[in-house]
Formats: structure tokens, C-alpha cells, sequence
């Protein structure tokens, strides 16, 4: 295969960050060919390279899933609008973005396609699964005995958007929902928990972006929800992007959809439930946290390709030479896990280079004549631009090596960025001038009057994304807004 | 339908063993819309034709009228094209192969568990070539990944052909199929690969810059397999004592169930756990079913119901003797091992696998019939003998006369068959090919 030279450089211009934000992600998605949009408004097409870092989010998601016991199943695309009417506040949540089939088939009349077998009952495109899992639950819920039940799906959704972005709001998007069922309140609390941690775990230690713990507030909690855990990232623009979130749903569902068990003294009750989602939007998150001004950066541990060999030769002769040493290469990494790609298409190197710099490859490795001749190869990091010379000998612990501090440096960088950018504020003032002027997290005071919650957002446009678990569930003060007392210090930002 | 966690389990099996020959062949996976313009369909005429009576029909969205409505996604043949379109400027993009694991909407009025169900899951396979012969190339050898596919990991046996004109998928130039053949003597269409050549590439206009500087339209195929080929597992191997899986996608390919061990509990649980262990150390999937309150008796016929490949059952004197008892789901023979007879154990999972292809195989041999007169032809369709194989014109007129009579339909053309000379079953003309006919889930 030979590069398509047409389609390099120019047509993969990325604008910089300091210059507009928001094309900068959507220039790095499109030189990263990760998605594309589509002909159905707020639909995306994610291409092969983006897809693939989905299976790996998928891959360590579904393993971690299965190790606890929880089980994967499958529920129809189409729930009955009365299902989704059982549940008052989460179809309030609901109603306005659901798209609705209403008819099953089309005929050909004046040469136009119009629907006709229009449907008694019409059918919503699942925006979430809760309904009709739950319909499901209560006929496979009878005793004690079938408790817990740990359930998860990976799935298609779609809630009705009208400003998409690719990954980060789509009409459509991919995700998983975890649905469990408890008999105690106490066991239902934990796993709500336990999932938010498989979900920092990911995030943190896999796709390299520090994290915020809590709990939502009372309006920004799921619908439906007794309360709403999450887990929020800072942008590199200093926004917060909510990455997973858990909920504890408590009975409210249960009671709903009579989903009950008869218990060991042969009384009836209501199970305890959790769910837990993590989506697509998180690749938006990777691309927001590491990206520069180059293009893609990935985490080796979620990279597709973690090594891109490139073989660098004029002659036969040394073509000869150089593609011995480059299938060595190759046969050695592979053998220590390291997923690589050789490129060997026709085509100049430069164009090689850019191109897996813009895609985000952690490591570039290149061999050429001089190479052989020398016994090492050339070692380029996508993170530093940092250029190496290593030695045969030394070339799978060097580069097991960088691929590890690559990915504990990508995670320390996200941390310092934001913890230099989350603030402590006890002023209104201040928070509002901070909030235009800076960015970032700010960190306050709030009461529970849900009005205040709604003011700062309508003044200041800075929402709050969480109580943190640490230093902010139970941290009393001033509210920065009434000035009445507030039990909690909670994080604010503009948010995804 | 809801498929249930050991159902989905199955399914998990049956696409991490297909995906990994898909990926093999160079083919990445992707995620196209569910939704398809309304407009789309019907841009390739006899696409729009088959699928326009069983489509999902969203008219409403975001609490509006939809100014151009959208249907869920029969099949995505028009919305990837479009974005095809787009991706190959020039024959160094060929050829381009992707994949989708995805769910897809066909209204049913009467819907089967697995069979045929308004919502369904499959992987449909997209490609793009430079010329006929490559894409034809690739038509052969996706028969043959899914025809190894199913022998070998499913262990049903198929047979390979060509679809009638009639029988084809709506806009394919050719369809090629592999058909099971179910204990009742219907057919069942297991997976199917379309040539589409230019049709779809003119339509959606996919053209590509060849080397000899001409603007051309690119050959297509697709391809897919479904959740149906669990309902013909379930049918295939199934007994009147219920499922019967094969070993490769069985979710316990093991089951260990303790006998009597409320007299020695501790030397039984430890045995049990010690033969899980090591069970597991040779790579089988074991369950053990230590549940409290149930007697061994109803375990067994629980466990047979679901068909788990493989039962040891462990007591106090198994224990004790260092021996185990086997009872094989697929033979339903029962024997008493030593327990250094465990290490064997694989090989004779891999023997059943083996055997369920090979018993199959002899019904699909045996329920595969030529006949030679019209009068045995209704027979034996009305009695649904099984693949009737029979001389055709290849006219529809004729095809549509048997399916009037007999309710069968033609299931294809297999490409193994030495085709003799002679006369159409139904109307005396010479005949072009021969047939299997068969009624049809």
C-alpha cells in the first residue's frame, strides 16, 4: 500500500489550542481519524482508530465487571412509552429527548415513501434501560435467593441533543448500564460505590485523567435516583467533563415496576437498586485531557498502537538490511506484549512521522541503514518529542520503560493541572470574576437551597459537579451565594 | 425478546471466536448511526422495495415533528456507503473491509425467540474493491469463514451456494448463503454474503481514481451472521431433555456437583475445589453448584436442561477412593474416573465437539435428497423430509408455483454438486442447475 500524499498535511491542519479551543478538539478528532459526523443530525460514525480504543475501554470495563459477579444480558431497543410513564421524575428527566416510533412500515404512494402501520402503542428509542430492565427484574425476582442480581448491558442509546459534539454529546451513543438489585439498603450503597472505583480505576490508572469523587447535588442527580455518585475530569481548558456516574436509586424503581422478594421470614419487600453508566463521552475526555497542539496523545495502556515502526531505506540493498532488523524488532516487542505497527508503505518517512504523531502513537521507533550498522535504533516519545538512541540489547526493557513512565507522567501532568486550577472561594465576587477570568474548579461553600444552586448557574454559567467525598460531604461554612449556613463545600465549573 | 445472561453468554462466545477470524482477514471494526435518512433507503431501488414493509419508523424526536423521518437500521449497506464515499479518494484505499457488532430493526408480526425477532444483534461486514474478481474473491472467502466458523466452534454443518434470484438479498447482484438443516426437516439461512457490485457504489457514489487514471465505481460486499444461529444451535442440538451445547461456546463447559457431602463435608469441598482448580489450570470453564437447600437430583436436571457439556459429581466415597463420576451430557453415558484421568479431561471435551459436528453432519447427509419426479417433490416437501435437491429451470415462475404448493422455498445452489444433465422437477424445460428445496424458518 502507498500513503495517499493528497490527503497529508494540509488537509490535517490543526488550529491551536490557545486559539480556539473547540476546534482544536474537533481538528485533532478528524487528524487523529477517529470519527466523523453523519448524515443524521448529532449522529457520528466512529471510524476504525476510535472504535478500537473503545474495545479496550470495553475490554478492562468487561473483565472488571465479570471478576464481580455481574453478568452481561441484552434488553429491546424499543420500550413502551407507557414504561417509561411508570416512573414520574425520571420520565420528567426524559420525555423531551426521546426519539419515538410510531409506525412499522413505509409505502410507496405518488412516487413519495410515506409510514403507514401506524402502531397502537408508540415505542421510544431507549434513552436509558431502567424501565424495561426493571419491568424484566420483577419476573425474575421471587425470593431471598435470586439476590443480588448483577446485571450489565453494552449498548446503542439516544437522547435527542441539539448542540452535538462528537463523543462528547451525541444523539446517539455507545455505552454500558449496570442494573443491580439488592436486599439490603447497605449493600445497595456499596455497590453504587464499589462501581464508582472500577470507574476511577479505568480513568485514572488506564486512560491517565485525575479524577474528582462525589456526589451530585439534589438537581443535578440522575432522575429517579436517591443521590448520584460521579466521577469529573478537568479539561485542559479548565472544564469539567462528568466521566461515569453511579447512581443508588434506593426503592424508588423497585416500588414502581414491583419489583419485590419475598424475603427469609416470607415477608415481601422491595429490592435495593443501583445503576452505573460510563459511555463514549469518555473518549472525549481522553482527547481533551493529553491532546496537544500536534495532535492526538494516548495513554500507552488504551493506545491501539503502542509503537509505530517506521523503516527508513534509499536502496534495495538496504531495504534488504533494514526490513531484516525491522522484523526482529517486531518479533521481540511483540513478544513482550507491546502492540506495534510496522509502516511499511511506500511513501516518505516525514509523512509517516506526522501521521502517527497526529494519531497519538506513544512511541515511534525508526530503523535505517545507519541503524543496522550501528546495532541500535532511534527512539522518538509522541509526549516530549524526546529522540533516544538505543541499543539492540537494550530495546524492550527501554521500551516497557517509556511506555510506563508515559503513562504515570500523563496522569501526574493531569493532576498538577488541576489542582493549580481548582480554587478555593468564600466570596460571590470573587467566584464570579474567577469563573470569567480563570476557569477551572472552584471550590465553596453551598446550602441546600436549590435556588442558590440555580442562581450561580444562571449568573455565572458555572454548575456543580460534585461533592467531593473528600473535604466536601459534611465540610460546614458560609454558602457563597445566601450566606446562610451550608453543610457541604461543593465544586463548581463550566461544564461538558 | 430479552436474551437472558446464559443466552447472552453464548452469544459473547460466538462473537469473540468470529470477531477474532474477522480481524484476522485485516477487517476493523466500526460504529455507524442506528438511524438511516428515510431518503437513503430508497436510493437503491430493490433495497427499498425489500425492506420499506418492515421497517421502525421514528416520526417524532425531541418532542417535534421530524421534517425528514428516520428509520432504525434494517441492514446499514446505505448509510456506510455514504460514508464510503468519502474515505476512498484512490485504488491505494482498496480494499477497505469494516465491521459492525450491532442491533438492527425488521418488523415481525410474528415473532420466535432467536428466530425471528423485530430487534436483533449480528455483525454485518462492509467492503470495497477495485475490481469484480476481488470482491468475488472476498465473497468465497467470507462463505468459508463462516462455514469453518460454524462447523467448528457451533458444530453445526452447512451448505454452501448461491441464492435464487428470488431468495436474494434486495439490491445484491448475488447472494451466497450457508444453510443448517433443523431436526424438523425445515431449512434455516445461517448466514448470509452479498456481492453487491456496482449497485449500491453507483447509488451512494463511490468512486475511486484507478491506476490507470480512471474515475471508477468501487465492487461491494456484505455480510452477516445473527442471533439466530443461537436458535439453530438450540435446535440442531437440542434433545427432549433440553439444550445441548457444544463445548466451545458452553458458559460452564464443566459442572461439579458435591453428592451426599453433609456426611463428610470437608473432604468433598475440598476434593470439589480441588478438581475445579486444577480443571480450570487445563483452561475448561467450571462451575461448581454448591447451592444449599437442593437436592443433587434436581441440580443434574438442571444442569442438563442447559445443557452443560460435562457433570462430575463428587461423594464422601468418590473422595475417599481418589475417584470422580462423569456424566456426559451428549452421549448420556455416565463413568467412574481416577483422579489422574483428570488431565484428559480436554480432549474428550474437544472428542464431543467433534462427535455433535459429526452426528449432525450424518442428518444433514441423510435429510439431503434428490428426487426426480414433480410427485416425489410434494411429497416430500409436505412432509418435510428434509433438503429436497432437485433439477431447475431457474425460472421464479416455476420457484413461485412450488412455493405455492408446497410452501417451500428454494435455499440455494450448492456449489458442491455435480450437476447433472436433465429436465426442470417442475415444468420440463432443461434444467440450468439443481436446488435444494426445503420449507424455511
Amino acid at each position: 500500500m502507498k500513503i495517499n500524499q493528497e490527503n497529508s498535511t494540509d488537509n490535517f491542519a490543526i488550529t491551536p489550542r490557545g486559539i480556539d479551543f473547540s476546534q482544536w478538539y474537533l481538528d485533532v478528532i478528524k487528524a487523529g481519524d477517529l470519527a466523523e459526523g453523519s448524515p443524521v443530525r448529532g449522529c457520528m460514525v466512529i471510524k476504525p482508530y476510535g472504535y478500537a480504543i473503545w474495545e479496550n475501554i470495553q475490554k478492562f470495563l468487561d473483565n472488571e465487571f465479570k471478576k464481580r459477579g455481574t453478568q452481561n444480558a441484552y434488553f429491546p431497543l424499543l420500550i413502551p412509552k407507557s414504561f417509561l410513564e411508570k416512573e414520574a421524575e425520571h420520565v420528567e428527566g426524559f420525555a423531551k429527548e426521546c426519539a419515538v416510533v410510531t409506525h412499522h412500515r413505509l409505502e410507496e404512494k405518488d412516487g413519495k415513501l410515506v409510514p403507514a402501520g401506524e402502531l397502537e402503542e408508540p415505542f421510544v428509542i431507549r434513552p436509558t434501560s431502567e424501565t424495561i430492565i426493571y419491568d424484566t427484574f420483577s419476573n425474575w425476582i421471587q425470593s431471598y435467593r435470586d439476590l443480588p442480581l448483577l446485571i450489565n448491558q453494552w449498548a446503542n442509546v439516544m437522547r435527542w441533543e441539539m448542540r452535538t459534539r462528537p463523543f462528547l454529546r451525541t444523539t446517539e451513543f455507545l455505552w454500558q448500564e449496570g442494573h443491580t438489585a439488592h436486599s439490603s439498603k447497605e449493600e445497595a450503597d456499596d455497590k453504587a460505590l464499589e462501581m464508582l472505583e472500577v470507574y476511577r480505576d479505568l480513568v485514572e490508572n488506564y486512560l491517565g485523567i485525575s479524577l474528582v469523587l462525589g456526589r451530585k447535588t439534589e438537581s443535578e442527580k440522575f432522575a429517579g435516583a436517591d443521590y448520584t455518585t460521579t466521577i469529573e475530569a478537568m479539561m485542559q481548558d479548565g472544564k469539567a467533563l462528568q466521566s461515569g456516574t453511579s447512581h443508588m436509586l434506593g426503592q424508588n424503581f423497585s416500588k414502581s415496576f414491583d419489583v419485590s422478594y419475598l424475603d427469609e421470614n416470607q415477608e415481601r419487600q422491595y429490592v435495593w437498586q443501583t445503576s452505573w453508566g460510563l459511555s463514549t463521552r469518555i473518549i472525549g475526555a481522553l482527547i481533551m485531557s493529553h491532546s496537544d497542539d500536534k495532535g492526538l496523545v494516548l495513554p500507552p495502556k488504551i493506545a491501539p498502537i503502542q509503537v509505530a515502526i517506521i523503516p527508513i531505506f534509499g536502496s534495495e540493498e538496504d531495504k534488504s538490511l533494514v526490513m531484516e532488523k525491522v522484523t526482529k524488532v517486531k518479533e521481540e516487542l511483540e513478544s513482550v506484549g507491546v502492540s506495534l505497527k510496522v509502516d511499511d508503505r511506500e511513501g516518505r518517512p516525514g509523512f509517516k512521522y506526522f501521521e502517527w504523531e497526529r494519531k497519538g502513537v506513544p512511541l515511534r521507533v525508526e530503523v535505517g541503514p545507519k541503524d543496522v550498522a550501528k546495532g541500535n535504533v532511534v527512539v522518538v516519545d509522541r509526549l516530549q518529542g524526546e529522540k533516544n538512541f538505543v541499543e539492540d540489547k537494550d530495546l524492550s526493557s527501554f521500551i516497557q520503560d517509556s511506555l510506563d513512565k508515559m503513562q504515570n507522567s500523563l496522569l501526574v501532568n493531569s493532576k498538577n493541572f488541576r489542582e493549580e486550577n481548582t480554587r478555593e472561594v468564600s466570596d460571590y465576587g470573587e467566584f464570579k470574576n474567577v469563573i470569567s477570568e480563570e476557569g477551572g474548579f472552584i471550590f465553596a461553600h453551598l446550602c441546600l437551597d436549590k435556588d442558590c444552586e440555580e442562581k450561580i448557574k444562571e449568573e455565572t454559567n458555572a454548575s456543580t459537579r460534585c461533592i467531593p467525598f473528600e473535604g466536601g460531604i459534611g465540610n460546614k461554612g458560609k454558602c457563597i451565594y445566601c450566606d446562610k449556613e451550608a453543610p457541604n463545600k461543593v465544586l463548581f465549573a463550566k461544564a461538558y | 425478546m430479552v436474551i437472558r445472561p446464559y443466552g447472552y453468554a453464548i452469544w459473547e462466545f460466538i462473537q469473540s471466536a468470529l470477531d477474532a477470524r474477522i480481524k484476522a482477514r485485516g477487517v476493523s471494526n466500526t460504529c455507524f448511526p442506528m438511524f438511516i435518512p428515510e431518503s437513503y433507503l430508497s436510493r437503491e431501488k430493490d433495497h427499498v422495495e425489500g425492506f420499506a414493509p418492515e421497517v421502525a419508523v421514528v416520526t417524532y424526536a425531541g418532542g417535534e415533528e421530524l421534517q425528514e423521518r428516520l428509520i432504525v437500521r434494517p441492514t446499514s449497506e446505505t448509510i456506510v456507503h455514504e460514508s464510503m464515499a468519502r474515505w476512498i479518494n484512490s485504488y491505494r484505499d482498496l480494499p477497505l473491509r469494516i465491521n459492525q457488532w450491532g442491533n438492527v430493526v425488521r418488523w415481525e408480526k410474528r415473532p420466535r425467540l432467536f428466530l425471528r425477532n423485530t430487534e436483533f444483534l449480528w455483525q454485518e461486514g462492509h467492503t470495497a474493491h477495485t475490481t469484480e474478481a476481488e470482491a468475488r474473491q472476498e465473497v468465497a472467502e467470507m462463505v468459508a469463514v463462516y462455514h469453518d466458523f460454524v462447523s467448528e466452534v457451533l458444530a453445526m454443518p452447512t451448505v454452501c451456494g448461491v441464492k435464487s434470484e428470488k431468495e436474494k438479498f434486495a439490491g445484491a447482484v448475488e447472494s451466497h448463503s450457508i444453510e443448517g438443516l433443523m431436526p424438523d426437516g425445515k431449512g434455516l439461512q445461517m448466514g448470509t454474503i452479498h456481492y453487491l457490485g456496482e449497485n449500491f457504489s453507483r447509488m451512494a457514489n463511490v468512486t475511486f481514481l484507478d491506476k490507470d487514471g480512471e474515475q471508477k465505481f468501487v465492487h461491494m460486499t456484505s455480510w452477516g451472521v445473527s442471533t439466530r444461529l443461537i436458535g439453530a444451535l438450540i435446535m440442531i442440538h437440542g434433545d427432549d431433555r433440553g439444550l445441548v451445547l457444544p463445548p466451545e461456546v458452553a458458559p460452564s463447559q464443566v459442572v461439579i456437583v458435591p453428592v451426599a457431602a453433609e456426611k463428610e463435608p470437608e473432604l468433598v469441598m475440598s476434593r470439589v475445589s480441588e478438581v475445579a482448580q486444577q480443571l480450570r489450570g487445563l483452561g475448561l470453564r467450571v462451575q461448581v453448584d454448591d447451592r444449599d437447600g437442593m437436592k443433587p437430583g434436581a441440580k443434574f436436571y438442571q444442569h442438563e436442561m442447559r445443557g452443560v457439556p460435562l457433570r462430575i459429581e463428587i461423594g464422601p466415597r468418590d473422595a475417599a477412593q481418589n475417584t470422580f463420576v462423569c456424566a456426559w451430557r451428549f452421549t448420556g453415558e455416565k463413568e467412574h474416573l481416577s483422579m489422574d484421568a483428570l488431565e484428559t479431561l480436554p480432549d474428550r471435551l474437544d472428542d464431543v465437539q467433534r462427535a455433535m459436528f459429526e452426528k449432525a453432519s450424518a442428518d444433514l447427509g441423510e435429510h439431503t435428497i434428490s428426487v426426480h419426479s414433480k410427485d416425489e417433490l410434494i411429497e416430500r416437501l409436505n412432509r418435510q423430509d428434509g433438503f429436497i435437491s432437485a433439477r431447475w429451470c431457474g425460472s421464479p415462475a416455476c420457484e413461485k408455483a412450488i412455493k405455492e404448493g408446497t410452501s417451500a422455498t428454494t435455499r440455494n445452489m450448492p456449489y458442491e454438486h455435480t450437476h447433472e444433465e436433465g429436465n426442470c422437477i417442475w415444468c420440463d424445460d432443461p434444467a440450468t442447475t439443481t436446488v435444494l428445496f426445503a420449507k424455511a424458518y
